[in-house]
């Protein structure tokens, strides 16, 4: 027997040799209890290349800074990150992240929206386990069929929200990230983008971004979308709605469960449903949310962890998750029991679209957030807020600082 | 003199490791560039150059400007009135001086946060004053909010401050200007206030310096969103999101500058000159 002695501190090793042992798997809070399921499956299997989880504060900025200062000192403490869909270009292009193999972790098995969400470049830096995507909740107590497109959203509030007298549409509306989610999927939604698939040629300035923003703009004008509005993240909006005064909310499936349990908290268990986001001419297209599994470039264990993150990807795993990135998940009876929006998030997923994809990301979404966020306060004309954004964008885009 | 130096140097020491260490530091950061991919670069002023060509820099000292020259005043007077009540209040004393601390007991980011609910669009505010103000949406009313809830967290702190001045005013002033004809209007413009000044000085450098630092208010309450991201604000959006710690060094450097300037400032205009004082 050969006697093995301590690793050196070393990063990069000759591609092919082996790497086993233990990994560290840092995340966000963990609430749901789901990750730690998982990782405990998967300790009973391999004693000896054990994951143990390591949870980052529970806002985003401060994981990724904790991310970053940990990369930025070349440390092997993290072998995997759980980490925002949004963040990849970024960490991808700061060169922290290993390349992963397209054919093992993004293969046709993996809904292909969630497969796009971990590319940078050509390149997989993100193995997807579980995703997201906004979802429209409706009162089905009070509508009968779900609005496809706009012009039925804006009848039934018009018909059904004037009779009711309740508030009729909201989604994430306040100047944070959320805000950049829901123009980027009414933006979507009418064809638009912001940016093209190249992730180098700015495309916001087109007549079907600005139709996307005139819709969210317009529901403000005419009240259709509730005044307060403006003020809501998530939690402020799933509020109003599980309190019966909103017909139809733009939110993550997390909503779901809290909202179908009857109690103080929600007097509309059982009276609503949910559907994809309506378009401007048929159904429309959601941002895909959520947290890929990256690779760290200094980890001394990589065979171990990418060996985890495919466990992570296995139907073993998979049947744990809230929104599962198997396409075959989706059709398993017992999973959709539980949650029954299953074959709903389904149809989203594959026509789901993703954010820019860019290494200056917190520079782009910040314009976004700005410039949109003016425009549904109405202190800027919609075409003002595109053409403006068209500019910084430009800039934001393409500088390295 | 050796001796003297001697004793000082545990001091000095201390400070240099603590206040010295870490500004220099910054100082030093705010020199290099932050390259997506490459190792940081030295540019010299560029970060600086960047700051102040930028609106950003300049709209954030307006705001940080702003709140400082309205919440200040507003505090100081609250302040004193507080002050001469806990000063007063003669039965009852202890539970006066406890409700008015309370506010400044709490810290101010779970002050903000109990302020973000309640400043809810169907929040108690709204409900109580049966108005639909739109207090994290909109610029003014936001701005308002920030105020608003600086001054009632803080002005129980310059309340402190000022009542530690007016329990060392002695008896025998008043006497002295009762005696003169005084009514009570001219024995507080003419005895209360000048000898106050020292204790007002404090108050005034104290909260001035805090205001043009704010951070969790706006942080908590808004973002910066709505016209409300100040200095401070926008130091850690540059140094956590957009993980630039070369430019966030820059702008924590510039903020640094102007906070020394302004403490000078305040200490030249307020200071007590003996001579006023007999006067």
């Amino acid at each position: 027997m050969m006697l093995l002695a301590p690793a050196p501190a070393q990063s990069q090793t000759s591609p092919g040799a082996e790497q086993r042992g233990p990994i560290t798997f840092a995340t966000g809070n963990d609430a749901s209890g789901v990750l730690r399921r998982a990782i405990d499956k998967w300790n009973r299997q391999r004693p000896d290349e054990q994951v143990t989880m390591l949870e980052l504060s529970t806002s985003a900025d401060e994981q990724r800074v904790a991310l970053a200062q940990n990369f930025q000192a070349a440390s092997s403490r993290y072998d995997v990150l759980n980490a925002d869909v949004a963040w990849t270009a970024e960490f991808a292009a700061r060169n922290w992240l290993e390349p992963l193999d397209q054919k093992r972790f993004a293969g046709p098995a993996i809904l292909p929206a969630a497969a796009r969400s971990g590319i940078f470049d050509g390149t997989l830096f993100g193995a997807p386990y579980a995703t997201s995507a906004g979802m429209m909740f409706y009162r089905s107590d009070l509508i009968k069929s779900p609005p496809k497109t706009w012009d039925e959203l804006t009848y039934l509030c018009q018909t059904v929200g004037k009779q009711t007298g309740i508030g009729c549409y909201a989604g994430q509306f306040a100047q944070y990230e959320g805000l950049t989610v829901n123009i980027a999927e009414a933006v979507a939604s009418a064809g638009g983008s912001f940016i093209g698939d190249d992730d180098k040629q700015v495309t916001i300035d087109s007549p079907q971004a600005r139709a996307g923003l005139r819709f969210l703009v317009e529901g403000f004008q005419r009240g259709w979308i509730p005044r307060a509005a403006i003020t809501y993240k998530e939690e402020d909006g799933r509020r109003a709605f599980q309190q019966g005064r909103l017909l139809f909310l733009r939110n993550w499936p997390y909503v779901y469960a809290l909202a179908a349990t009857a109690g103080p908290d929600s007097v509309i268990a059982g009276k609503f449903d949910v559907a994809p986001i309506p378009g401007e001419n048929a159904a429309g297209r959601s941002i895909v949310g959520g947290k890929n599994l990256m690779l760290s470039r200094f980890s001394a264990h990589k065979t171990s962890a990418l060996d985890w993150m495919e466990f992570m990807q296995s139907e073993d795993a998979q049947v744990e998750m809230q929104a599962p990135v198997l396409v075959k998940m989706y059709d398993d009876p017992g999973l959709q029991r539980r949650l029954p929006f299953m074959p709903v998030l389904k149809e989203i997923m594959l026509h789901a679209a993703i954010r820019p994809a860019t290494p200056n990301y917190h520079a782009v979404t910040l314009v976004i957030q700005k410039n949109t966020y003016a425009a549904l306060q109405g202190r800027k004309s919609v075409d003002q807020a595109v053409v403006d954004m068209a500019a910084e964008l430009k800039q934001a885009i393409s500088s390295r600082y | 003199v050796a001796w003297a130096w001697c004793l000082l140097a545990p001091a000095a020491a201390v400070l240099c490791v603590i206040v010295a260490a870490p500004t220099l530091g910054a100082i030093y950061a705010s020199l290099f560039d932050d390259p997506i991919g490459t190792t940081p670069r030295f540019i010299g002023l560029g970060n600086y150059r960047e700051a102040l060509a930028g609106g950003d820099f300049w709209a954030a000292l307006r705001i940080s400007g702003l709140f400082t020259l309205v919440s200040v005043p507003l505090e100081v007077v609250v302040g004193l009135g507080l002050a001469m009540l806990m000063h007063r209040a003669g039965a009852g004393r202890a539970l006066v001086r406890a409700t008015v601390l309370t506010p400044w007991t709490i810290p101010s980011a779970t002050v903000a946060v109990l302020w973000a609910w309640m400043l809810q669009p169907p929040g108690i505010v709204n409900h109580l004053l049966g108005i639909e103000v739109l207090w994290t949406g909109e610029e003014w009313a936001a701005k308002c909010a920030i105020v608003m809830i600086d001054v009632w967290k803080t002005s129980p702190f310059v309340a402190l401050l000022i009542l530690a001045g007016l329990e060392t005013i002695p008896d025998e002033l008043y006497e002295a200007a009762h005696m003169d004809g005084a009514g009570s209007w001219q024995s507080f413009v003419y005895v209360t206030l000048p000898m106050l000044r020292p204790a007002l000085l404090i108050a005034v450098l104290f909260r001035t310096l805090d205001a043009l630092r704010l951070y969790d208010l706006p942080a908590i309450l808004t973002g910066g969103a709505n016209d409300t991201a100040t200095l401070s604000v926008l130091v850690a959006r540059a140094v956590t999101s957009d993980l630039r710690a070369g430019y966030g060094s820059a702008l924590s450097t510039l903020t640094f500058a102007i906070l020394f300037v302004v403490a000078l400032a305040v200490i030249r205009i307020l200071m007590p000159r003996r001579t006023v004082l007999g006067g």
